[in-house]
């Protein structure tokens, strides 16, 4: 029993990591309905863009981060006019080949660029651990999660209180309708595909130092990312939240009683088990799994 | 006709090439060609006709080379019966994918089927005791057919042909019998095709089943062709969608389309792979990042792939002259 504050305080602090990642996500699939199979690429990149500038010029990784939202903005601006806007309306197979083909591009020019190798991202504060009573945690990891925090409630309020947000809610509801208002579809998908890339650009430089930098890091947090917002309902931004919870919950309680080696047969089956019986989401109407399909 | 000249050109060069060619490198290719063609006509039966686009078809092939890597290491069995085995589980396997899959579409049923080849991966690379976990397997080669041992590259080239001509006629016959009709059905328009009386679920699984078995008899060859057995790349999602890239491109749901789209990519993958590791290690990975930015361009702009443009374009002529 002594070690339940320490695994609630865990938990939630990998769940606003978690959030941060699916955040994104979850946004591009409820205004678009694309899945975007490449976004734990972008992630790998947030990561790299990290560790360079920290191992060139020595930029710590919570400095970079406000230069990675616009830059991972724009990247976003500039991969949806190349690639997604093409195929925004085509079928699922066009979508789900199209980004893949991305995420085989950006993995491997990844790969060509900077080789192989693990690299680590070691600010002075990597090491420093703090402590509540019995509980202990990594000072990078709260930062991360207050960092996360912020930026989805930003979002949130973008979201519900902006008009640029209430219009991406109506695309979102019905695209056709919105078009008849006036709405210029195009610009809502190209805002939203460029946020959350943004989204998960920052998640890349908040986590680097924590996780380790390699070209396929994407695909572990990625899969991850999957499962938490199919668990919160594709496209609903409070389920993802909630989704991140419940993924982090799993794998920190997981890896305590079977080990950390099993932690992703748990969530993995889990996953396979929501799809199954409620591929809707914990939270998402029922159905919603065969939309426009 | 004009897809049925295709078949003849490149069943018919792949039989008599190892009659002229005796370069090593060159077979070896030839028998990639097969095999990958192969088993992406395999993924082809449930991604193409069946319309059930799966990320996670590794986790079959992986099942067939696992299963008779296994059974030839721990139990001293032939790798025929391997092949049985692998088959029989990943047969079991798809009908509960399928089973499951029934109320997923499109990314959904994608996502599902990584999620199953992932916990796979997971148990091959973790269980020690059984699978020897992550340092994969080794496996014996014991000269002679009945043990797949063969030491000459010919009869490679021949079982592979064999295996790819198989599935090439399986298909080709599904395109004109009354089940692949059904199953068109099926994938152009579930609920119209279940309003006229067919079997909509009872087919998709079926397709995945047998979608699924097949892929698993390619990962035994494979496995005894390459001779070793490593967890981290018979279930890798790259593996997957390696399988379904050549029939994309070659062409969803076409007979001829796997293996037009599997001659495309192995020749490029090799041609860029012998071009750039001349220059710079590091630069392997390029082809990669070509083959990449292809598939993009080519789902934008050719999505019916090289094999159903052709048949379109034959089509167009013979209106044109008629």
């Amino acid at each position: 029993m002594a070690a339940v504050p320490q695994l609630l305080i865990s938990t939630v602090l990998l769940g606003g990591i978690y959030a941060l990642i699916a955040v994104g996500l979850t946004l591009i699939f409820g205004i678009m309905r694309v899945v975007n199979f490449a976004h734990g690429e972008f992630l790998m990149l947030g990561m790299y863009l990290a560790f360079w500038a920290f191992a060139l010029w020595g930029l710590d990784p919570y400095v970079v981060l406000w230069a990675a939202l616009p830059l991972f903005f724009l990247a976003g601006l500039g991969v949806y006019a190349l690639v997604i806007r093409g195929v925004v309306h085509s079928s699922h197979n066009v979508q789900i080949f199209t980004t893949v083909g991305l995420s085989i591009v950006l993995q491997n020019a990844a790969l060509v660029l900077w080789t192989g190798d693990f690299r680590f991202v070691r600010p002075w504060y990597g090491a420093v651990v703090l402590r509540i009573g019995d509980a202990a945690f990594n000072l990078s990891q709260v930062v991360a999660f207050l960092v996360a925090v912020l930026l989805a409630l930003g979002l949130f309020v973008f979201m519900t209180r902006t008009h640029a947000g209430r219009v991406m809610r109506a695309t979102a509801q019905d695209a056709e309708a919105a078009t008849l208002m006036g709405i210029d579809t195009d610009r809502v998908y190209r805002l939203a595909f460029a946020i959350g890339i943004a989204c998960v650009g920052v998640a890349g430089v908040l986590v680097s130092p924590l996780y380790s930098v390699y070209p396929t890091a994407g695909l572990q947090f990625v899969l991850l990312a999957y499962v938490v917002v199919v668990l919160g309902g594709l496209g609903d931004m409070v389920g993802a939240l909630l989704g991140s919870l419940i993924v982090a919950g799993v794998e920190v309680v997981g890896s305590y009683v079977f080990g950390a080696a099993w932690k992703e047969v748990i969530y993995f089956v889990l996953f396979i088990a929501v799809l199954v019986f409620r591929p809707a989401g914990l939270f998402g109407q029922r159905g919603a799994e065969s939309l426009g399909a | 006709m004009r897809r049925q000249a295709l078949a003849v050109v490149f069943f018919g060069a792949a039989a008599a090439a190892p009659l002229v060619v005796r370069d090593a490198y060159f077979l070896d290719s030839l028998i990639l060609i097969l095999m990958w063609g192969a088993t992406s006509a395999a993924w082809n039966l449930a991604g193409g006709y069946a319309g059930q686009v799966s990320l996670g078809h590794s986790a079959f092939f992986g099942i067939g080379a696992y299963a008779a890597a296994l059974l030839a290491t721990r139990y001293d069995q032939s790798p025929w019966l391997g092949m049985l085995v692998g088959a029989v589980v990943a047969t079991l396997a798809g009908l509960v994918i399928g089973y499951l899959s029934n109320r997923l579409k499109g990314p959904y049923f994608a996502l599902a089927t990584i999620a199953f080849s992932q916990v796979l991966l997971i148990l091959a690379s973790r269980w020690r005791a059984f699978t020897s976990g992550s340092e994969g397997i080794p496996v014996p080669f014991r000269p002679g057919f009945a043990t797949l041992g063969f030491t000459s590259k010919t009869a490679w080239v021949y079982l592979t042909w064999a295996l790819a001509m198989a599935l090439f006629l399986a298909e080709r016959y599904l395109e004109v019998s009354r089940t692949g009709y059904r199953l068109a059905g099926v994938r152009e328009d579930e609920d119209a095709a279940e309003a006229l009386g067919i079997p909509t679920r009872r087919l998709k699984v079926a397709a995945i089943a047998l979608s699924a078995a097949l892929t698993s008899v390619c990962g035994t060859l494979w496995a005894q062709y390459v001779g070793f057995v490593d967890p981290f790349y018979v279930f890798s999602v790259d593996l997957s969608v390696k399988f379904s890239l050549s029939a994309i491109i070659g062409g969803l749901g076409t007979a001829m389309g796997p293996f037009v789209g599997s001659l495309l990519i192995t020749t490029l993958e090799t041609y860029l792979r012998a071009t750039f590791s001349g220059i710079h290690g590091s630069l392997v990975g390029i082809y990669l990042v070509i083959y990449g930015a292809l598939l993009i361009v080519l789902v934008r702009f050719l999505p019916q792939g090289f094999v159903g443009w052709l048949a379109e374009r034959a089509r167009g002529h013979r209106h044109a002259r008629a």
